[in-house]
């Protein structure tokens, strides 16, 4: 089993607000990152459209590292072609040129071929996920299947605790939690209640 | 936040929760497997076996155990292979363009219909490994390694060899693209896994996915650039399947609008064996809330749709024979409906041109018994296409003195049955261990919201 050290571990308090309706968890999370509060992530069981605006998320680079993985593709194609049909064995049939438009089918299949299996690569390596990895990141055993959580930073925050918690619970959140990470994946849970002073 | 129509029938219907659908579509994979799996499976297994068998018969003795001759030197292998490639187009179609189009009924079916495709490729590609007999002397033949017994390399000019690109790219991008849908769900089977061995395995396929939204965030351009190159991915297949034949001087082959003709042809069959499978499987596994009639709806627009430009192009096929003057050509078309395979040529004819305009009627299109039957009737006629067009135009030469009739012999009838085994093994595994509907997906799209 492999682990690594992610996003969570870097903060030393996290606090959690874990909502059942994603509407409202929408907004709030908006209203959250308006009010300048520092967001490390959120938790979903599906893809919420508009939380990476929400969020402040900008879009992902990935595209421009597929372009260049289907290049590499392309010009993978080209060199065998050219190496083994012009280059090493010049095959004539049918009196046709050795170089052609029939080398088209090939290139475009390298290039999709490279394309997919380049961007689920690095993928897989900027969002660090790896087989059997451990999912240290799950507060709640039910983000995978009907909650959503948010996580947001409260050591070095613009917004106070108890602002927060208020925030959290007036847009929703079934649960407030608060984690104070002692060390690597040595963390206390403690839940916050409405009105409890923290 | 989602505005949806208060006209248009909600997706998923039964009110569902998010809990519901995780619970609901988890079902399958946390119980005992019912008494109609065991069935079903054992079934498939056995068919299974008789693959194994006829392909070991088939090594041992050789291609002579099969019935090709000198004039119709592909038969069944190469009618199968186009068949069953035809029917893995479906799944790429619906995740891929449907997805590009934001047609979000593909939700529901899409996951299942991509496992369709994948188990299918598998299929379709037994038949040109096996028919080169003794398939490890001719791998170097298939593969851009030199030739065994001399310096040259293979034929970059040849559709042969495309095909084993687009083949093999399509099998394996359209893995990834299945695999990479899964991980959120195998996810959520992990986080409510109660044995050891589930936990285990789910967690090792799950990769350590946690639902982050800045994950999110990548997977959906991932999900999007991946439809974009798998959409002329999947219409690059069937054209370059059809070129096999396109390009060649055998009259019934040499024609142009194959590549066109051919990927209409296949989605139409991948359609068919789509409503086939699921409109069983939505009964046997209680899913009807997730996969409607309104689901069952569209998918039969599409096979009427598709039915009518094949249709379209049988009848251009013929016309342009006539209007060629070439007599080789117009022999070879009317020897297809008026020779000794008259019969196959009209059972393709009703099976893919006539029977789906019974689609026209909203009857036809919203009863599942019907829509299941006209389902079985396109798998047969598309067979039949392909079986018309290889054997047809090979039976008969340029010179009489090749004139030969062709049947199968009990082997390939063995190979092309063991491929259903092959093809439902899978898919009934694929059913106990993996969610048959996208979790995720489905989630997005819940109307109960407030």
């Amino acid at each position: 089993m492999i682990d690594s050290k992610l996003y969570l571990d870097r903060n030393k308090t996290v606090m959690f607000g874990i909502f059942e309706n994603p509407d409202k968890f929408l907004d709030t999370v908006g209203k959250i990152h308006k009010k300048g509060a520092n967001i490390i992530d959120c938790y979903t069981p599906f893809p919420v459209h508009g939380i990476e605006k929400a969020m402040g998320l900008k879009r992902s680079l990935l595209p421009v590292g597929a372009f260049i993985f289907g290049c590499c593709g392309f010009l993978t194609a080209a060199s065998i072609q050219w190496y083994m049909m012009r280059y090493d064995w010049p095959m004539i049939i049918g009196g046709k040129p050795t170089i052609g438009i029939s080398f088209m089918p090939v290139l475009f299949e390298m290039s999709v071929l490279f394309t997919a299996f380049g961007l689920a690569f690095i993928f897989f390596f900027r969002s660090k996920m790896l087989h059997g990895k451990i999912p240290s990141e799950r507060v709640d055993m039910r983000q995978t299947d009907d909650r959503l959580v948010i996580a947001i930073a409260t050591d070095n925050a613009a917004v106070s605790k108890s602002e927060l918690t208020d925030m959290l619970f007036d847009g929703g959140a079934v649960e407030v939690k608060e984690r104070t990470n002692h060390d690597y994946e040595d963390f206390t849970d403690v839940e916050i209640k409405r009105g409890s002073n923290i | 936040m989602i505005h949806d129509s208060i006209i248009r029938t909600p997706l998923v219907t039964g009110d569902k929760t998010l809990h519901d659908v995780t619970t609901e579509i988890c079902r399958p994979i946390e119980n005992k497997p019912t008494t109609e799996w065991k069935v079903g499976f054992t079934l498939s297994a056995i068919f299974f076996g008789i693959l194994a068998l006829t392909l070991t018969l088939t090594m041992v003795i050789g291609i002579g155990t099969w019935g090709l001759n000198k004039t119709v030197q592909w038969g069944w292998d190469i009618t199968n292979f186009v068949f069953w490639v035809g029917i893995g187009h479906a799944g790429t179609l619906i995740s891929a363009i449907l997805l590009l189009f934001r047609q979000k009924w593909r939700m529901s079916i899409n996951r299942s219909a991509e496992a369709m495709t994948i188990f299918a490729v598998m299929c379709a590609a037994i038949f040109p490994l096996f028919h080169q007999g003794r398939l490890w002397v001719g791998m170097y033949w298939v593969l851009p390694l030199p030739n065994a017994f001399g310096s040259l390399w293979v034929n970059f000019h040849s559709p042969l060899l495309w095909d084993v690109f687009a083949i093999s790219t399509y099998f394996s991008v359209s893995l990834v693209f299945w695999y990479l849908g899964l991980i959120p769900d195998i996810a959520t089977v992990r986080d409510r896994a109660k044995t050891a061995g589930r936990k285990f395995w789910y967690n090792f396929f799950s990769m350590g996915w946690t639902g982050s939204v800045r994950t999110w965030n990548r997977y959906e351009v991932v999900s999007l650039v991946l439809a974009g190159i798998s959409t002329p991915l999947v219409l690059s297949v069937h054209t370059i399947v059809s070129m096999d034949f396109a390009t060649s001087v055998v009259p019934g082959w040499h024609t142009t609008i194959f590549p066109p003709y051919f990927v209409a042809g296949a989605i139409f069959s991948g359609f068919g064996m789509v409503l086939t499978l699921l409109v069983i499987a939505r009964k046997v596994m209680n899913y009807q809330d997730y996969i409607t009639i309104g689901h069952l709806e569209a998918m039969c627009k599409v096979v009427m749709l598709t039915g009518t430009m094949v249709g379209l192009a049988y009848i251009t096929e013929f016309f342009v024979a006539a209007y060629s003057g070439v007599e080789y050509e117009q022999y070879a078309f009317i020897n297809r409906a008026t020779g000794p395979y008259w019969w196959a040529y009209w059972s393709m004819m009703t099976c893919n041109l006539i029977a789906p305009q019974v689609f026209w009627f909203k009857w036809a299109r919203t009863t599942p018994w019907f829509i299941f039957m006209l389902s079985i009737v396109v798998n047969v006629g598309m067979w039949f296409e392909r079986f018309v067009i290889i054997v047809t135009s090979l039976h008969r030469e340029y010179l009489p003195s090749g004139w030969v009739m062709y049947s199968p012999t009990i082997m390939e009838i063995g190979i092309f049955l063991g491929t259903f085994g092959l093809f439902f093994t899978c898919f009934f595994l694929f059913a106990k261990f993996l969610p048959v509907i996208n979790m995720s997906e489905v989630k997005s799209i819940l109307k109960n919201r407030e």
